[in-house]
């Protein structure tokens, strides 16, 4: 199995992580941790796909949306609120400085990740609109985990193989 | 027009409608490739082929396939131009005139904007070019349905399950 990239909202960073950055609310309470995971493997009950592209170490502090949609509510993929969402992602006139959809299996949305950097950043992902589909929290992210993803070129909405993260990854050539 | 099916495009380098430098492989992103020049938002041929280009996304946006447009507007102009026509793939600006004489691409009797001549081409994921339209005069551009034509081929060519595996 290819290597993946697992990404969990945890309590404090843990040690089998490749990259983790703590996490702040707006106001600047602590918030927990983000960490990604590069592997095969699911490394803990929480994680969810993520394109791979997101990880950085080198990456600076970021505001981001983050919408965790319940396991026991995830809309399809393919629901009409969340091609919405998509299509709205590529029609932005302002592009995040990344976003990758979340996945935990082959047909259903379990989430979103939008980061932001500059003054208007949380301002900005008030309008992240992945929230029309589930509950957006904001939060300020550290350095070291998040890098900046060029936006997707549209106007595809679909993934490349329903086992990858909207809007990364490609067919392979022949 | 210079560039003519069968040669590769260019790999050139600009400015998206956002301001951050791309490349036609990097957008291209291993799919097929429709790039159009147009001469700018002040055209009224350009706003009614843009307004072709919009609805076809539509189908677009589910068929693994790219779409970049460029002319001469600064990033902010193609911005707002690409907003208001409800368009939802890259722009690319060349304000500077860049790539204009290397694509063989400058309109020379506008003396005024100095643009892009339109022109639009079906390119290969690695930027063949599969069909090229010089849209000089408007009934040179290609019909949605030359488009899915080129797509359909292009897409055969590429993809390895084109015909359904078992």
């Amino acid at each position: 199995m290819n290597e993946r990239c697992w990404l969990a909202l945890v309590d404090a960073a843990p040690p089998s992580a490749d990259a983790a950055a703590a996490l702040r609310t707006p106001d600047g309470d602590p918030a927990g941790w983000l960490a990604v995971w590069l592997q095969a493997s699911k490394p803990v009950r929480a994680a969810r796909r993520a394109d791979p592209r997101i990880v950085d170490p080198n990456g600076v502090a970021a505001a981001v949306s983050l919408v965790l949609p319940g396991r026991d509510a995830l809309p399809i993929f393919d629901d009409t609120a969340v091609q919405g969402a998509r299509r709205a992602v590529l029609a932005d006139a302002e592009p995040a400085d990344l976003v990758t959809t979340l996945l935990i299996d082959a047909s259903h949305f379990a989430g979103s990740l939008t980061a932001r950097r500059g003054p208007n950043a949380l301002a900005r992902l008030r309008d992240d609109p992945f929230r029309h589909v589930s509950l957006a929290t904001l939060l300020i992210v550290d350095g070291g985990l998040l890098g900046t993803v060029a936006p997707p070129p549209g106007p595809v909405i679909e993934r490349h193989g329903s086992d990858v993260p909207w809007p990364g990854g490609r067919f392979p050539a022949i | 027009m210079s560039i003519q099916p069968h040669e590769t495009f260019p790999d050139l380098v600009a400015l998206d409608h956002a301001g951050r430098s791309r490349s036609l492989s990097e957008l291209a992103g291993g799919d097929p490739l429709v790039l159009t020049t147009f001469r700018g938002f002040w055209c009224p041929k350009e706003q009614a082929f843009m307004r072709r280009l919009v609805a076809f996304q539509d189908e677009v946006e589910v068929a693994y396939s790219s779409v970049v447009s460029m002319s001469v507007d600064p990033p902010e102009v193609t911005a707002a131009f690409r907003a208001g026509l409800g368009a939802r793939w890259t722009f690319l600006a060349d304000p500077e005139r860049a790539h204009l004489d290397a694509l063989d691409l400058r309109e020379h009797t506008d003396t005024v904007h100095h643009p892009y001549r339109p022109a639009v081409f079906v390119l290969t994921p690695d930027l063949v070019v599969h069909s090229a339209y010089n849209g000089y005069w408007y009934w040179g551009r290609p019909g949605l349905d030359e488009l899915r034509v080129d797509l359909r081929e292009v897409t055969r060519s590429i993809r390895s399950d084109w015909e359904v595996p078992r």
